[in-house]
Protein backbone atom coordinates (compact mmCIF):
# COMPACT_ATOMS: atom_id res chain seq x y z
CA UNK A 1 0.00 0.00 0.00
CA UNK A 2 1.50 3.41 -0.83
CA UNK A 3 1.67 6.62 0.92
CA UNK A 4 -1.64 8.20 -0.44
CA UNK A 5 -3.51 5.16 -0.09
CA UNK A 6 -2.38 4.98 3.59
CA UNK A 7 -3.46 8.65 3.82
CA UNK A 8 -7.06 7.54 2.39
CA UNK A 9 -7.52 4.99 4.65
CA UNK A 10 -6.79 6.90 7.94
CA UNK A 11 -8.80 9.94 6.94
CA UNK A 12 -11.63 7.61 6.41
CA UNK A 13 -10.92 5.91 9.67
CA UNK A 14 -10.67 9.82 11.23
CA UNK A 15 -13.91 11.28 9.57
CA UNK A 16 -15.54 7.54 10.70
CA UNK A 17 -14.15 8.33 14.48
CA UNK A 18 -15.82 11.90 14.23
CA UNK A 19 -18.77 10.53 13.49
CA UNK A 20 -18.58 8.30 16.32
CA UNK A 21 -17.66 11.03 18.98
CA UNK A 22 -21.00 13.40 17.45
CA UNK A 23 -23.23 10.42 18.07
CA UNK A 24 -21.49 9.86 22.07
CA UNK A 25 -22.45 13.55 22.61
CA UNK A 26 -25.95 13.15 21.36
CA UNK A 27 -25.96 10.23 23.81
CA UNK A 28 -24.51 11.80 26.84
CA UNK A 29 -27.04 14.76 25.95
CA UNK A 30 -29.86 11.93 25.79
CA UNK A 31 -28.51 10.62 29.12
CA UNK A 32 -28.41 13.95 31.11
CA UNK A 33 -32.05 14.12 30.06
CA UNK A 34 -33.31 11.30 31.46
CA UNK A 35 -30.84 11.33 34.69
CA UNK A 36 -33.35 14.77 35.46
CA UNK A 37 -36.34 12.95 34.78
CA UNK A 38 -35.06 9.85 37.17
CA UNK A 39 -33.97 12.10 39.25
CA UNK A 40 -37.59 13.44 39.78
CA UNK A 41 -39.45 10.65 39.66
CA UNK A 42 -37.26 8.74 42.14
CA UNK A 43 -39.34 10.42 45.13
CA UNK A 44 -42.45 9.16 43.51
CA UNK A 45 -41.35 5.91 42.56
CA UNK A 46 -39.85 5.13 46.27
CA UNK A 47 -43.98 5.88 47.67
CA UNK A 48 -45.08 3.92 44.90
CA UNK A 49 -43.43 0.71 45.75
CA UNK A 50 -43.73 1.41 49.45
CA UNK A 51 -47.51 1.50 49.19
CA UNK A 52 -47.62 -1.51 46.95
CA UNK A 53 -45.68 -3.70 49.41
CA UNK A 54 -47.78 -2.92 52.35
CA UNK A 55 -51.09 -3.22 50.42
CA UNK A 56 -50.19 -6.71 49.18
CA UNK A 57 -48.89 -7.65 52.79
CA UNK A 58 -52.16 -6.35 54.00
CA UNK A 59 -54.13 -8.24 51.51
CA UNK A 60 -51.79 -11.93 52.10
CA UNK A 61 -52.71 -10.98 55.95
CA UNK A 62 -56.64 -10.34 55.39
CA UNK A 63 -56.67 -14.07 52.76
CA UNK A 64 -58.23 -15.15 49.94
CA UNK A 65 -61.61 -13.83 50.74
CA UNK A 66 -61.16 -10.42 51.25
CA UNK A 67 -59.13 -10.60 47.95
CA UNK A 68 -61.87 -12.14 46.39
CA UNK A 69 -64.39 -9.31 47.85
CA UNK A 70 -61.73 -6.73 45.83
CA UNK A 71 -61.30 -9.24 42.78
CA UNK A 72 -65.14 -8.97 42.71
CA UNK A 73 -65.42 -5.46 42.84
CA UNK A 74 -62.88 -5.00 40.18
CA UNK A 75 -64.61 -7.56 37.84
CA UNK A 76 -67.88 -5.42 38.44
CA UNK A 77 -66.03 -2.57 36.57
CA UNK A 78 -64.58 -5.14 33.87
CA UNK A 79 -67.74 -6.53 33.04
CA UNK A 80 -69.54 -2.73 32.71
CA UNK A 81 -66.29 -1.57 30.02
CA UNK A 82 -65.43 -4.72 28.53
CA UNK A 83 -66.80 -7.00 26.24
CA UNK A 84 -67.26 -10.76 27.35
CA UNK A 85 -63.96 -12.33 25.47
CA UNK A 86 -61.88 -9.41 26.78
CA UNK A 87 -62.54 -10.78 30.14
CA UNK A 88 -62.15 -14.22 29.54
CA UNK A 89 -58.41 -13.49 28.27
CA UNK A 90 -57.69 -11.22 31.20
CA UNK A 91 -59.00 -13.76 33.59
CA UNK A 92 -56.53 -16.24 31.99
CA UNK A 93 -53.55 -13.59 32.35
CA UNK A 94 -54.82 -12.84 36.10
CA UNK A 95 -52.45 -15.04 37.75
CA UNK A 96 -49.91 -14.31 35.59
CA UNK A 97 -49.66 -10.49 36.45
CA UNK A 98 -49.93 -11.71 40.34
CA UNK A 99 -47.49 -13.42 39.72
CA UNK A 100 -45.17 -11.06 38.39
CA UNK A 101 -46.04 -8.15 40.69
CA UNK A 102 -45.51 -10.93 43.81
CA UNK A 103 -41.74 -11.77 41.95
CA UNK A 104 -41.24 -8.18 41.54
CA UNK A 105 -42.24 -7.29 45.47
CA UNK A 106 -40.10 -9.64 47.07
CA UNK A 107 -37.27 -8.01 49.93
CA UNK A 108 -34.17 -8.92 47.22
CA UNK A 109 -35.72 -7.67 44.22
CA UNK A 110 -36.69 -4.53 46.30
CA UNK A 111 -33.40 -3.89 48.15
CA UNK A 112 -31.69 -3.76 44.31
CA UNK A 113 -34.48 -1.48 43.46
CA UNK A 114 -34.08 0.94 46.27
CA UNK A 115 -30.24 0.76 45.58
CA UNK A 116 -30.12 1.36 42.38
CA UNK A 117 -32.81 4.26 42.82
CA UNK A 118 -30.39 5.96 45.81
CA UNK A 119 -28.03 5.87 42.75
CA UNK A 120 -30.08 7.86 40.53
CA UNK A 121 -30.62 9.98 43.17
CA UNK A 122 -27.28 11.25 43.74
CA UNK A 123 -26.83 11.08 39.42
CA UNK A 124 -26.02 14.94 39.89
CA UNK A 125 -22.44 14.12 41.23
CA UNK A 126 -22.11 11.67 38.97
CA UNK A 127 -18.80 12.37 36.79
CA UNK A 128 -19.47 12.19 33.11
CA UNK A 129 -18.29 9.12 31.59
CA UNK A 130 -16.17 8.07 28.21
CA UNK A 131 -15.73 5.25 26.00
CA UNK A 132 -12.38 4.58 28.12
CA UNK A 133 -13.96 5.47 30.86
CA UNK A 134 -16.75 3.04 30.24
CA UNK A 135 -14.48 0.24 29.33
CA UNK A 136 -12.16 1.37 32.43
CA UNK A 137 -15.54 0.58 34.49
CA UNK A 138 -16.19 -2.87 32.86
CA UNK A 139 -13.35 -4.30 34.99
CA UNK A 140 -14.62 -3.67 38.39
CA UNK A 141 -16.13 -6.89 39.68
CA UNK A 142 -20.11 -5.49 40.30
CA UNK A 143 -20.03 -3.92 37.50
CA UNK A 144 -19.04 -6.69 35.34
CA UNK A 145 -22.13 -9.25 37.43
CA UNK A 146 -24.22 -5.93 36.94
CA UNK A 147 -23.42 -6.56 33.22
CA UNK A 148 -24.62 -10.10 33.24
CA UNK A 149 -27.70 -9.54 34.99
CA UNK A 150 -28.41 -6.76 32.50
CA UNK A 151 -27.45 -9.65 29.79
CA UNK A 152 -29.65 -12.25 31.24
CA UNK A 153 -32.91 -9.82 31.62
CA UNK A 154 -32.31 -8.91 28.18
CA UNK A 155 -31.90 -11.96 26.88
CA UNK A 156 -35.13 -13.30 28.10
CA UNK A 157 -37.35 -9.90 27.21
CA UNK A 158 -35.76 -10.76 23.52
CA UNK A 159 -37.03 -14.37 24.06
CA UNK A 160 -40.40 -13.52 25.27
CA UNK A 161 -40.35 -10.98 22.38
CA UNK A 162 -39.47 -13.30 19.85
CA UNK A 163 -42.23 -15.66 20.95
CA UNK A 164 -45.04 -13.58 21.38
CA UNK A 165 -44.09 -12.42 17.95
CA UNK A 166 -43.98 -16.21 16.33
CA UNK A 167 -47.21 -16.86 17.90
CA UNK A 168 -48.82 -13.83 15.73
CA UNK A 169 -47.40 -14.70 12.78
CA UNK A 170 -44.22 -15.58 10.48
CA UNK A 171 -43.00 -11.59 9.55
CA UNK A 172 -41.16 -11.18 6.11
CA UNK A 173 -37.95 -11.35 7.90
CA UNK A 174 -38.17 -14.93 9.56
CA UNK A 175 -39.28 -15.96 6.08
CA UNK A 176 -36.17 -14.55 5.00
CA UNK A 177 -33.90 -15.52 7.56
CA UNK A 178 -35.43 -19.31 7.24
CA UNK A 179 -34.46 -19.42 3.46
CA UNK A 180 -30.80 -18.19 4.15
CA UNK A 181 -30.42 -20.55 7.22
CA UNK A 182 -31.35 -23.23 4.27
CA UNK A 183 -28.24 -22.11 2.55
CA UNK A 184 -25.91 -21.37 5.13
CA UNK A 185 -26.76 -23.97 7.53
CA UNK A 186 -27.55 -23.44 11.51
CA UNK A 187 -26.29 -20.39 12.79
CA UNK A 188 -23.86 -20.53 15.99
CA UNK A 189 -25.03 -19.72 19.26
CA UNK A 190 -23.48 -17.13 21.37
CA UNK A 191 -23.06 -17.09 25.21
CA UNK A 192 -23.12 -13.48 25.59
CA UNK A 193 -23.21 -12.09 29.48
CA UNK A 194 -22.33 -15.21 30.79
CA UNK A 195 -20.80 -15.20 34.08
CA UNK A 196 -17.22 -16.17 33.75
CA UNK A 197 -15.77 -18.96 35.77
CA UNK A 198 -13.18 -18.54 37.98
CA UNK A 199 -10.62 -20.50 38.33
CA UNK A 200 -10.30 -22.61 41.67
CA UNK A 201 -8.00 -20.60 43.67
CA UNK A 202 -5.69 -24.21 44.26
CA UNK A 203 -6.15 -27.57 42.51
CA UNK A 204 -6.88 -29.95 45.33
CA UNK A 205 -4.03 -32.26 46.40
CA UNK A 206 -4.06 -36.07 45.61
CA UNK A 207 -5.07 -37.78 48.44
CA UNK A 208 -2.80 -40.66 47.60
CA UNK A 209 -0.48 -41.66 45.03
CA UNK A 210 -2.75 -40.86 41.99
CA UNK A 211 -2.73 -41.79 38.19
CA UNK A 212 0.17 -39.06 37.16
CA UNK A 213 -0.14 -38.12 33.14
CA UNK A 214 2.76 -37.76 31.65
CA UNK A 215 4.86 -35.13 32.64
CA UNK A 216 4.60 -31.50 31.54
CA UNK A 217 7.27 -31.00 28.18
CA UNK A 218 9.06 -28.26 29.98
CA UNK A 219 10.36 -31.17 32.12
CA UNK A 220 11.66 -32.87 29.62
CA UNK A 221 15.76 -33.25 30.33
CA UNK A 222 18.30 -32.28 27.61
CA UNK A 223 19.47 -35.81 26.09
CA UNK A 224 22.87 -34.60 26.71
CA UNK A 225 25.59 -37.79 27.08
CA UNK A 226 26.68 -37.62 30.60
CA UNK A 227 30.07 -37.94 31.53
CA UNK A 228 31.97 -39.78 34.77
CA UNK A 229 33.29 -37.22 37.04
CA UNK A 230 33.63 -39.83 39.71
CA UNK A 231 33.85 -42.99 40.98
CA UNK A 232 33.27 -44.13 44.20
CA UNK A 233 32.82 -48.21 45.29
CA UNK A 234 32.43 -49.03 42.09
CA UNK A 235 29.42 -46.52 41.49
CA UNK A 236 29.82 -43.78 38.88
CA UNK A 237 28.95 -40.52 39.97
CA UNK A 238 28.09 -37.55 37.00
CA UNK A 239 29.94 -33.92 37.68
CA UNK A 240 26.46 -33.13 39.29
CA UNK A 241 26.19 -35.57 41.86
CA UNK A 242 23.47 -37.90 40.45
CA UNK A 243 24.34 -41.43 39.20
CA UNK A 244 25.42 -41.88 35.59
CA UNK A 245 23.55 -44.73 35.24
CA UNK A 246 19.83 -44.83 36.83
CA UNK A 247 20.21 -48.91 36.34
CA UNK A 248 22.96 -49.57 39.01
CA UNK A 249 20.80 -47.80 42.01
CA UNK A 250 20.07 -49.72 45.20
CA UNK A 251 18.97 -49.22 48.41
CA UNK A 252 22.60 -49.64 49.94
CA UNK A 253 23.86 -46.73 47.34
CA UNK A 254 20.57 -44.50 48.25
CA UNK A 255 21.67 -44.28 51.73
CA UNK A 256 24.96 -43.29 51.24
CA UNK A 257 24.06 -40.66 48.68
CA UNK A 258 21.59 -39.70 51.55
CA UNK A 259 24.20 -39.46 54.44
CA UNK A 260 26.89 -37.16 52.32
CA UNK A 261 23.55 -35.30 51.36
CA UNK A 262 23.21 -34.64 54.90
CA UNK A 263 19.78 -36.90 55.43
CA UNK A 264 18.82 -39.23 57.32
CA UNK A 265 16.26 -41.65 55.32
CA UNK A 266 13.21 -42.05 57.68
CA UNK A 267 10.26 -44.04 56.72
CA UNK A 268 8.38 -40.39 55.54
CA UNK A 269 11.73 -39.36 53.23
CA UNK A 270 12.21 -43.28 51.83
CA UNK A 271 8.26 -42.48 50.60
CA UNK A 272 9.16 -39.68 48.29
CA UNK A 273 12.35 -41.47 47.17
CA UNK A 274 10.35 -44.40 46.20
CA UNK A 275 7.81 -42.23 44.16
CA UNK A 276 10.69 -40.54 42.86
CA UNK A 277 12.66 -43.74 41.68
CA UNK A 278 8.86 -45.17 40.61
CA UNK A 279 8.26 -42.13 38.54
CA UNK A 280 11.11 -42.07 36.62
CA UNK A 281 11.11 -45.56 35.55
CA UNK A 282 7.85 -45.03 34.33
CA UNK A 283 8.27 -42.33 32.35
CA UNK A 284 11.89 -41.85 32.46
CA UNK A 285 12.03 -38.87 34.02
CA UNK A 286 12.93 -37.16 37.16
CA UNK A 287 10.38 -35.57 38.86
CA UNK A 288 10.62 -32.09 39.77
CA UNK A 289 8.78 -30.91 43.04
CA UNK A 290 5.43 -29.81 41.77
CA UNK A 291 5.46 -33.42 40.44
CA UNK A 292 6.73 -35.10 43.68
CA UNK A 293 3.72 -32.83 45.57
CA UNK A 294 1.09 -34.53 42.90
CA UNK A 295 2.24 -38.21 43.56
CA UNK A 296 2.24 -38.05 46.85
CA UNK A 297 0.10 -36.56 49.44
CA UNK A 298 2.97 -34.49 51.00
CA UNK A 299 2.47 -30.50 50.64
CA UNK A 300 5.18 -28.48 48.77
CA UNK A 301 5.99 -27.38 52.51
CA UNK A 302 6.39 -30.90 53.80
CA UNK A 303 9.02 -31.28 50.80
CA UNK A 304 11.01 -28.57 51.96
CA UNK A 305 11.18 -29.95 55.65
CA UNK A 306 11.90 -33.32 54.50
CA UNK A 307 14.59 -32.11 52.00
CA UNK A 308 15.74 -28.44 53.29
CA UNK A 309 18.08 -27.89 50.17
CA UNK A 310 17.50 -28.03 46.64
CA UNK A 311 14.48 -30.90 47.61
CA UNK A 312 13.88 -32.13 44.05
CA UNK A 313 17.54 -32.36 43.15
CA UNK A 314 18.49 -34.38 46.61
CA UNK A 315 15.85 -36.77 45.84
CA UNK A 316 17.03 -37.36 42.84
CA UNK A 317 20.49 -37.72 43.91
CA UNK A 318 19.06 -40.21 46.57
CA UNK A 319 17.01 -41.93 43.88
CA UNK A 320 19.47 -42.37 41.65
CA UNK A 321 18.19 -40.23 38.68
CA UNK A 322 18.93 -37.85 36.74
CA UNK A 323 19.10 -33.98 37.36
CA UNK A 324 15.47 -32.88 37.23
CA UNK A 325 14.50 -30.66 34.33
CA UNK A 326 12.15 -27.52 33.75
CA UNK A 327 11.69 -24.57 35.97
CA UNK A 328 9.02 -25.33 38.59
CA UNK B 1 28.64 -26.66 45.67
CA UNK B 2 25.69 -26.70 47.93
CA UNK B 3 28.27 -25.64 50.30
CA UNK B 4 28.60 -22.44 47.77
CA UNK B 5 24.58 -22.41 47.72
CA UNK B 6 24.22 -22.10 50.92
CA UNK B 7 25.92 -18.55 51.58
CA UNK B 8 23.76 -17.44 47.98
CA UNK B 9 20.69 -15.23 48.49
CA UNK B 10 18.69 -13.29 45.69
CA UNK B 11 16.15 -10.78 46.37
CA UNK B 12 14.19 -10.53 43.42
CA UNK B 13 12.41 -6.99 42.73
CA UNK B 14 8.70 -7.25 41.07
CA UNK B 15 7.74 -3.97 39.12
CA UNK B 16 4.89 -4.48 36.57
CA UNK B 17 1.96 -6.57 36.60
CA UNK B 18 1.97 -8.43 33.36
CA UNK B 19 1.18 -11.87 33.65
CA UNK B 20 4.47 -12.38 31.59
CA UNK B 21 6.08 -9.55 33.88
CA UNK B 22 4.81 -11.49 36.81
CA UNK B 23 5.90 -14.87 36.07
CA UNK B 24 9.77 -14.55 35.52
CA UNK B 25 10.01 -12.58 39.37
CA UNK B 26 8.34 -16.13 40.78
CA UNK B 27 9.68 -18.87 38.64
CA UNK B 28 13.40 -17.13 39.16
CA UNK B 29 12.17 -17.26 43.21
CA UNK B 30 11.16 -20.51 42.72
CA UNK B 31 14.14 -21.91 41.23
CA UNK B 32 16.20 -20.39 43.35
CA UNK B 33 13.98 -21.85 46.13
CA UNK B 34 14.91 -25.37 44.22
CA UNK B 35 18.08 -24.91 44.17
CA UNK B 36 18.83 -24.06 47.67
CA UNK B 37 19.43 -20.43 47.38
CA UNK B 38 17.34 -18.00 49.94
CA UNK B 39 15.14 -15.94 47.90
CA UNK B 40 12.29 -13.30 48.96
CA UNK B 41 10.60 -11.23 45.98
CA UNK B 42 9.33 -7.39 47.30
CA UNK B 43 6.58 -6.33 44.94
CA UNK B 44 6.20 -2.68 44.37
CA UNK B 45 4.03 -0.82 41.88
CA UNK B 46 2.27 -2.36 39.27
CA UNK B 47 3.59 -5.43 40.94
CA UNK B 48 1.48 -5.47 43.81
CA UNK B 49 -1.59 -6.69 41.54
CA UNK B 50 0.29 -9.82 41.86
CA UNK B 51 -0.36 -10.17 45.69
CA UNK B 52 -3.87 -8.41 45.74
CA UNK B 53 -6.74 -10.93 46.33
CA UNK B 54 -8.88 -8.84 43.51
CA UNK B 55 -6.39 -8.24 41.25
CA UNK B 56 -4.53 -11.67 41.11
CA UNK B 57 -6.56 -13.65 38.94
CA UNK B 58 -6.93 -11.05 36.43
CA UNK B 59 -3.27 -10.27 35.38
CA UNK B 60 -3.45 -9.22 31.69
CA UNK B 61 -0.51 -9.53 29.02
CA UNK B 62 0.71 -6.22 27.77
CA UNK B 63 0.87 -5.95 23.83
CA UNK B 64 0.70 -2.25 23.35
CA UNK B 65 4.43 -1.65 23.00
CA UNK B 66 5.52 -5.07 22.68
CA UNK B 67 7.46 -5.73 19.25
CA UNK B 68 7.72 -9.25 20.60
CA UNK B 69 3.67 -10.26 20.70
CA UNK B 70 3.73 -10.07 17.28
CA UNK B 71 0.81 -7.64 16.66
CA UNK B 72 0.94 -4.25 15.61
CA UNK B 73 0.95 -2.31 18.56
CA UNK B 74 -2.30 -0.23 16.98
CA UNK B 75 -4.02 -3.16 17.41
CA UNK B 76 -2.93 -4.09 20.67
CA UNK B 77 -4.55 -1.43 22.27
CA UNK B 78 -7.94 -2.43 20.92
CA UNK B 79 -10.00 -3.14 24.10
CA UNK B 80 -10.40 -6.62 24.81
CA UNK B 81 -7.12 -7.52 22.93
CA UNK B 82 -5.21 -7.76 26.15
CA UNK B 83 -7.93 -10.44 28.28
CA UNK B 84 -7.76 -12.09 24.87
CA UNK B 85 -4.28 -12.39 24.73
CA UNK B 86 -3.98 -13.17 28.63
CA UNK B 87 -6.71 -15.93 28.45
CA UNK B 88 -4.15 -17.45 25.00
CA UNK B 89 -1.09 -17.37 27.10
CA UNK B 90 -2.97 -19.32 30.04
CA UNK B 91 -4.21 -21.52 28.07
CA UNK B 92 -0.56 -22.64 27.11
CA UNK B 93 0.42 -22.52 30.78
CA UNK B 94 -1.94 -24.72 31.31
CA UNK B 95 -0.73 -27.44 28.94
CA UNK B 96 2.88 -27.05 30.63
CA UNK B 97 1.21 -27.78 34.00
CA UNK B 98 2.23 -24.44 34.78
CA UNK B 99 0.66 -23.36 38.38
CA UNK B 100 -1.41 -20.36 38.19
CA UNK B 101 0.10 -17.07 40.00
CA UNK B 102 -1.69 -17.83 42.87
CA UNK B 103 -0.62 -21.66 42.77
CA UNK B 104 3.02 -20.31 42.60
CA UNK B 105 2.50 -17.49 45.42
CA UNK B 106 1.87 -20.27 47.71
CA UNK B 107 4.08 -22.87 46.41
CA UNK B 108 6.79 -19.82 47.00
CA UNK B 109 5.62 -19.08 50.75
CA UNK B 110 5.54 -23.22 51.33
CA UNK B 111 8.97 -23.30 49.83
CA UNK B 112 10.64 -20.86 52.35
CA UNK B 113 10.38 -17.83 50.15
CA UNK B 114 9.70 -14.49 51.88
CA UNK B 115 6.81 -12.69 49.70
CA UNK B 116 7.07 -8.43 50.73
CA UNK B 117 4.76 -5.12 49.87
CA UNK B 118 5.94 -2.22 49.41
CA UNK B 119 4.65 0.45 51.79
CA UNK B 120 4.84 3.74 49.59
CA UNK B 121 3.07 1.68 46.35
CA UNK B 122 0.68 0.03 48.91
CA UNK B 123 -0.18 3.67 50.10
CA UNK B 124 -0.26 5.07 46.30
CA UNK B 125 -2.79 2.72 45.38
CA UNK B 126 -4.67 2.84 48.17
CA UNK B 127 -4.54 -0.71 49.36
CA UNK B 128 -4.16 -2.14 52.81
CA UNK B 129 -2.71 -5.16 54.41
CA UNK B 130 -6.25 -6.88 54.20
CA UNK B 131 -6.51 -6.64 50.49
CA UNK B 132 -3.50 -8.54 49.83
CA UNK B 133 -2.75 -12.48 49.59
CA UNK B 134 -1.93 -14.02 52.94
CA UNK B 135 1.23 -15.05 51.74
CA UNK B 136 2.58 -12.17 51.71
CA UNK B 137 4.99 -11.85 55.16
CA UNK B 138 5.36 -8.06 55.49
CA UNK B 139 4.92 -4.65 53.79
CA UNK B 140 8.27 -2.98 53.88
CA UNK B 141 10.01 0.39 53.09
CA UNK B 142 12.89 0.54 50.40
CA UNK B 143 14.81 1.10 53.47
CA UNK B 144 13.98 -2.33 54.97
CA UNK B 145 14.43 -3.74 51.59
CA UNK B 146 18.12 -3.34 51.36
CA UNK B 147 18.40 -4.76 55.17
CA UNK B 148 16.78 -8.05 54.06
CA UNK B 149 18.95 -8.09 50.73
CA UNK B 150 22.13 -7.84 52.69
CA UNK B 151 24.38 -10.06 50.77
CA UNK B 152 21.72 -11.24 48.59
CA UNK B 153 22.19 -10.74 44.60
CA UNK B 154 19.32 -8.11 43.74
CA UNK B 155 17.53 -8.91 40.46
CA UNK B 156 14.99 -6.28 38.85
CA UNK B 157 11.77 -7.61 36.74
Amino acid sequence: MDTTDTNKALAQVLARLDAIDARLDQIVDRQKKSDELFSEMTPILRDVMGTATTRLDELDKKGYFAFGREALGVADRVITGFAPEDVRQLGDAVVGILQTVRALTQPNVLEIASQASEVLERSEQAEPLGLIGMVRATRDDDVQKGMAVMMDVMRHVGRAARAVRDEHRPSAADEKKAKLAGVLGPRKKKALGVERQLPPTVAPRAAAPANLGPPAACAVPSSKPREVAAVIDGVAFGADGHLVDPKVWTEEIAVKVAAVQGVELDESRWAVVRFARADFVATNVSPNIRRITQGTSLATKDIYTLFPKAPARTVARIAGIPKPAGCI
Amino acid sequence: METANNKRKVAIICSHGGLDEVYPALILGNAARQSGIDAFVFFTFWGLDAITTSKVDHLHVNLAGNAASGMPTILGGLPGMESFAASMMKKQMTELDLPTVKEMLQILEESGAELYACELAMKMFKRTREDLLPQVKDVITAGDFYDLAEGAQIIFT
